[in-house]
């Protein structure tokens, strides 16, 4: 479709453009203690960026821009769910920055690349929607400017960040000199209608893997993580370990199939790549999450600690991609929002008892169960959540995982999976034991405004009822990767 | 309609949720969100019943579910199953559930607990309505436990009280005797049916893929269920102990819904009855109604009478559906509910001005005691008003509703009976008629020794007065919907129902297990219908005034002396008074068997295998130094060795993160060799 037919069903990404100007502008208008204004604006218009984008559903596949971008009901889910997660930090950091409007504006801008990331088509689109994504997430991460740890994680964040799109980047040249095309639908023809070398292509798909890899904080291209996660901010952290990594996966999962692997039927892909990228995605998915629980073991801050269990549930979700059909493709889409949930509601106990506990170490969480107790009920519920454990929404999730797996016979896999979910029982129980089964002598009660209650129910609320009652949603998540697979 | 449904069932839950949780700090305690909810409910209920009305089709069904749980072999939807049947008893539960909500404003008021009392009655709501409308026995069996639970909750209100507390133990026991009966039948439904929807139940029953003896024996175990939740003998005991609740909620959930909720299983499951199962299931319902009504003869508690009354009225719809008359035991299911709220609802207006006016002359004792009540007529001109016309539609006399659905019972039972060629069937309707008789005599025993007369504790009476109208007022409703010409119209005639709506509206379902068998389950020629129907109506009439008449000559005229009277048939009245030693009997063999059966374990426990053990133990004791060494060494040691491995893997790993920023990129770049090289190999 042409550009001037495109810009109709790019309405969201419009609006969100147009909404960022006007909060720009609006910001200049406003005294220096109305700022927070530019924070219900923002929630506004993604919340309008949601519904928009909501409504795009069940479109026919539409190539738009000349095929730089496609719309499918997959890009839709996923738009709808970083929305979401952009709402939920706003939210999450209302309470703490109340005079940063440029802080809400940049989210909006990460919100735009993140709607870019899950629907780009094209090579340079990729490139362009990952440093959208990218640059903004780095002045993200450094925002506390007074905080040490913030800048030195922002600058860390951007040397890594530039080596591995130039790595990326790299890859995606190979790609163009070996096959003249920019746009994913004409690279796999070419890989499909020439026999090209192996080799350079093999290459070439490694550099990408390592420039998506490093999006999603895959083992080895993990570094950035911990010490980006401890030195961000808390909201950013929870930030970063949802909506731009859902992004990421989903860009992970189109260029897996429609680059490497071509949907012949329903259950089995035929590759087009000559390797085995089953096996090296299983081992990748094997190394991240036993690296990810493995290093959290230890941990005494409690950020650093769902860093590294982030990692961990990237790998548990990349086990799913091994089985590279539907089931597997539709378990990550579920888990990716079960995730959000539970992932934000832990940080955003962190958030908002840090003020009160007066630091991020677990060991300050002694006794917050008879401190406050629903604080520390619901924190248990979502370590419970993150561990696997029934009846919540993460036990669900997992099982979704672990079915798709085993359905394909990768049992060695599923036994792996399991031991670590053993191991990461060791340090989330470890939080539920030092809120619960440690306490003073004297016990001083935490009161805590009721903002915090209620955004702590709506996260938990999720977290329950998926537990139960999941059937809609996870028919939704089929539904949307349906397409790739014809129907 | 599904959605409107929808809202009826969903609208309690939301109230309780929110009850439970902010109800105590909500102005007003929060009683206007319950009322609300269950309010809102009731006038959707009415446009669901209006629409029904209008449509006016006796096959009405309208289905609607969606995905719940799906494990491959067991698929489990949520839906909901709206025929006739279920939009009637919505709405009655609706009605009955809304005017008790608003009589609980005034009865419950000043309790510390009034916010949770309303949230249990939302959530009861809920569930109860849920029960009635799930398309499938799994959700029925859910909601049949969740109002179990509330029911459990609601009898042990007053949980200070340890009578409270135990009533509400001896309830949630023995309907988990029931219940258990329950589930086996539903096993049986699901591995050979294999799913719990009504609608394909029916058809496989049909098909025959549930046939025989298991077909019987599934009947008969779901019976047991309905046995339990209604209290049918011989696990009624728990029905009259529940009275320890508060009075609205003895009228909500132990006379007009919860109790009901066994004879709407058996109408729910009516087609898949074989004629085994259903002549157990007519045994049963009619030897309770004359068990129970012959305990309520003697009872001084006036709750207690109506508890009674209650076992004796669901024995009669029990006994209907065992007997085929599917309409006849609906109807009275309904008709029972307004009346039998009614005069729990009236009772509690009789107790809170006992109890009331207790308070007040600081006598202590038992508000609910008819032997301290009497001439309460002028006192209390509403109360007793309803209370007459509540009493004369349980007594089946013309005009009232309950005659109508009465008389069909005991025509259908007749008929029964009359078309069997086995005398012994003419068992039924003579349990059924003697309890007709009693039960105009234990309601007019109750009236005169309550309403009429002369005071029998004069400080008490001077302080009786009428309750407020917030209690009243659902009373006085409740004895419009207690008329007859509500259930008939638009036919007037007083004589039955038909030509009314209701039974053009109720059909017996077609039987799964006729379809099965290719012929009817029960056959019953239609003179014989007829012949047994006017028959019946007559014999009811007399029987209800000659029960009437009794009672006015003991209590009200005082021909007979009841003393003396009592004197001589001295051992029956001490079977009844003492409910033919029931509880008694439970103790001695059920409670005492298991306390012996604990006892024996205890003590095979102490010589037996304590004596083993002991002998054991100087052999183990000689090896456990060694035992004990290997444990420290080498069991314990492999253990701490695998987490202090995990441990040390950790920190080694976690070596890897420098914080240089030049580590980690080579770091990455060594990983992406590393990957290069294992996907070559």
């Amino acid at each position: 479709m042409n550009n001037l037919n495109s810009l109709q069903y790019f309405l969201p990404e419009l609006f969100l453009s147009a909404s960022i100007l006007i909060i720009i502008i609006v910001d200049l208008l406003l005294k220096k203690d109305k700022k927070i204004i530019t924070a219900y604006l923002s929630v506004l218009a993604v919340l309008v960026a949601f519904f928009l984008a909501y409504r795009q559903y069940n479109y026919a596949f539409t190539s738009l821009f000349e095929g730089m971008i496609v719309l499918d009901s997959f890009a839709v889910y996923f738009k709808v769910l970083t929305a979401l997660s952009t709402i939920i930090v706003i939210f999450i950091s209302m309470p703490a920055f109340r005079r940063h409007s440029e802080y809400y504006i940049l989210l909006l801008v990460v919100t735009l690349g993140m709607f870019l990331m899950v629907e780009v088509n094209d090579l340079l689109m990729i490139i362009i929607a990952m440093e959208m994504v990218g640059i903004i997430s780095y002045v993200l991460a450094g925002f506390n400017k007074f905080n040490m740890k913030s800048n030195e994680a922002s600058l860390k964040y951007v040397l890594y960040g530039a080596a591995s799109t130039g790595v990326m980047a790299f890859g995606f040249s190979y790609i163009y000199g070996l096959t003249g095309h920019t746009n994913l639908f004409a690279i796999q023809q070419a890989i499909v209608g020439h026999s090209l070398q192996p080799l350079p292509v093999f290459i070439a798909f490694v550099m990408v893997v390592a420039g998506l890899g490093y999006k999603i904080a895959m083992v080895p291209f993990h570094f950035w993580v911990p010490d980006v996660y401890e030195g961000a901010p808390t909201p950013i952290t929870a930030f970063l370990s949802v909506g731009p990594k859902a992004a990421g996966i989903a860009l992970f999962i189109r260029f897996l199939i429609t680059v490497v692997a071509h949907p012949a039927s329903q259950t089995t892909f035929i590759q087009n790549v000559q390797i085995q990228a089953p096996l090296l995605l299983a081992v990748l998915a094997v190394v991240t999450m036993t690296l990810g629980n493995v290093s959290a073991l230890g941990q005494k801050n409690i950020k650093r600690m769902l860093g590294y269990s982030a990692i961990a549930h990237v790998g548990y979700m990349m086990m799913a991609l091994v089985v590279f059909n539907t089931r597997g493709f539709t378990a990550i889409m579920f888990y990716m929002v079960v995730y959000m949930f539970m992932n934000f509601g832990a940080f955003w106990v962190v958030q908002s008892m840090t003020p009160h506990l007066g630091s991020e170490d677990i060991s300050a969480y002694k006794g917050l169960g008879y401190r406050h107790p629903l604080t520390a009920v619901a924190m248990a519920v979502f370590m419970l959540s993150l561990t696997g454990i029934p009846p919540f929404a993460g036990f669900i999730g997992k099982v979704y995982l672990f079915a798709a797996i085993i359905k394909q016979n990768w049992y060695t896999l599923a036994v792996i999976g399991v031991i670590n979910g053993v191991i990461s029982l060791y340090y989330y129980a470890y939080v539920i034991k030092v809120m619960f089964l440690d306490r003073d002598e004297e016990i001083k009660a935490i009161s805590v405004p009721l903002y915090d209650r209620v955004l702590l129910w709506l996260l938990l609320i999720p977290v329950l009822a998926l537990g139960v009652y999941w059937g809609p949603l996870i028919d939704l998540a089929h539904n949307s990767i349906g397409f790739f697979f014809g129907n | 309609m599904i959605k409107l449904a929808l809202f009826i069932w969903l609208l309690p839950l939301a109230a309780f949720v929110i009850n439970i949780l902010i109800g105590k700090r909500l102005p007003r305690k929060g009683d206007w969100l319950s009322v609300g909810a269950i309010g809102i409910s009731f006038i959707l209920s009415l446009i669901m019943l209006y629409r029904v009305l209008v449509d006016y089709d006796p096959n009405f069904l309208v289905q609607g579910s969606v995905p719940w749980i799906d494990l491959g072999v067991l698929k489990l939807n949520m839906g909901l199953y709206l025929d006739n049947l279920a939009v009637i008893i919505v709405t009655a539960v609706s009605t009955v559930s809304f005017l008790v909500h608003v009589y609980s404003i005034g009865y419950m008021e000043g309790d510390p607990l009034y916010n949770r009392f309303f949230a249990y009655l939302s959530l009861f709501s809920f569930s109860m309505l849920g029960l009635v409308m799930w398309d499938n026995l799994f959700g029925i069996y859910m909601m049949w436990e969740l109002v179990g639970i509330c029911s459990y909750l609601l009898i042990g209100f007053y949980f200070t009280k340890d009578s409270a507390a135990n009533a509400g133990k001896k309830a949630f026991i023995v309907n988990r005797v029931g219940d258990f009966g329950f589930l086996i039948g539903l096993l049986i439904v699901i591995s050979t049916v294999g799913s719990f929807n009504l609608t394909t139940i029916h058809q496989a029953v049909g098909q025959g893929v549930l046939h025989g003896g298991l077909l019987t024996a599934a009947g008969i175990l779901l019976f047991a269920g309905a046995v339990g939740k209604s209290a049918q003998f011989p696990l009624h005991v728990w029905l009259p102990d529940a009275m320890e609740g508060p009075t609205p909620v003895s009228a909500l959930i132990h006379a007009a819904t919860m109790v009901a909720a066994g004879v709407y299983l058996m109408a729910r499951l009516n087609f898949m009855l074989t004629f085994d199962a259903m002549l157990v299931v007519a045994y049963v319902g009619g030897f309770t109604s004359l068990f129970a009504a012959t305990i309520a003869i003697t009872q001084n508690d006036i709750k207690r009478v109506l508890a009674y009354s209650t076992i004796s009225q669901l024995g009669y719809m029990i006994m209907a559906m065992g007997v085929g008359a599917y309409v006849a035991g609906f109807f009275h299911l309904v008709t029972h509910a307004m009346f039998k709220a009614g005069l729990f609802l009236g009772s509690g207006s009789v107790i809170h001005a006992m109890h009331h006016s207790m308070e007040k002359t600081g006598i202590h004792g038992d508000p609910n005691d008819m032997r301290q009540m009497g001439g309460f007529r002028k006192k209390m001109p509403y109360t007793h008003i309803t209370f007459v016309i509540f009493s004369l539609a349980l007594s089946g006399i013309p005009f009232f509703s309950g005659f109508l659905s009465k008389d069909a019972i005991l025509g259908g039972t007749l008929a029964f009976a009359m078309s069997q060629s086995n005398p012994i069937h003419y068992l039924l309707p003579t349990f059924g008629f003697v309890a007709a008789i009693i039960t105009a005599f234990y309601m007019f025993r109750l009236i005169i020794n309550t309403f009429y007369g002369k005071p029998k504790n004069e400080s008490l009476f001077k302080h009786i007065h009428e309750s407020p109208k917030v209690m009243t007022i659902p009373l006085m409703a409740l004895a419009f919907l207690s008329l007859y010409f509500i259930y008939t119209i638009p036919s007037i005639s007083p004589a039955g129902p038909e030509g009314g709506w209701f039974t053009h509206l109720i059909e017996r379902p077609i039987s799964a297990v006729a379809t099965q068998l290719g012929h009817p389950v029960l056959f019953i020629p239609e003179h014989t219908e007829h012949a047994a129907h006017v028959n019946g109506m007559l014999i009811s009439i007399i029987f209800a005034l000659t029960g009437i008449l009794l009672a006015y000559l003991f209590y009200y005229w005082k021909k007979i002396d009841v003393e003396k009277f009592t004197q001589r048939i001295k051992p029956l009245y001490a079977l009844s008074f003492n409910k033919y030693y029931m509880d008694e009997l439970y103790q001695a063999t059920v409670v005492s068997g298991l306390l012996l059966w604990n006892q024996m374990l205890a003590w095979f426990d102490l010589h037996v295998i304590d004596g083993i053990v002991n002998g054991s133990a100087w052999v183990v004791r000689n090896f456990s130094f060694m035992d004990g060494w290997i444990d420290k060494y080498i069991v314990d040691g492999l253990v701490n060795l695998v987490a202090n491995m995990t441990l040390a893997f950790g920190k080694s790993v976690r070596k890897i993160e420098t914080g240089q920023i030049q580590n980690y990129i080579l770091g990455a770049v060594l990983g992406a060799f590393f990957i290069i090289i294992l996907t070559m190999i």
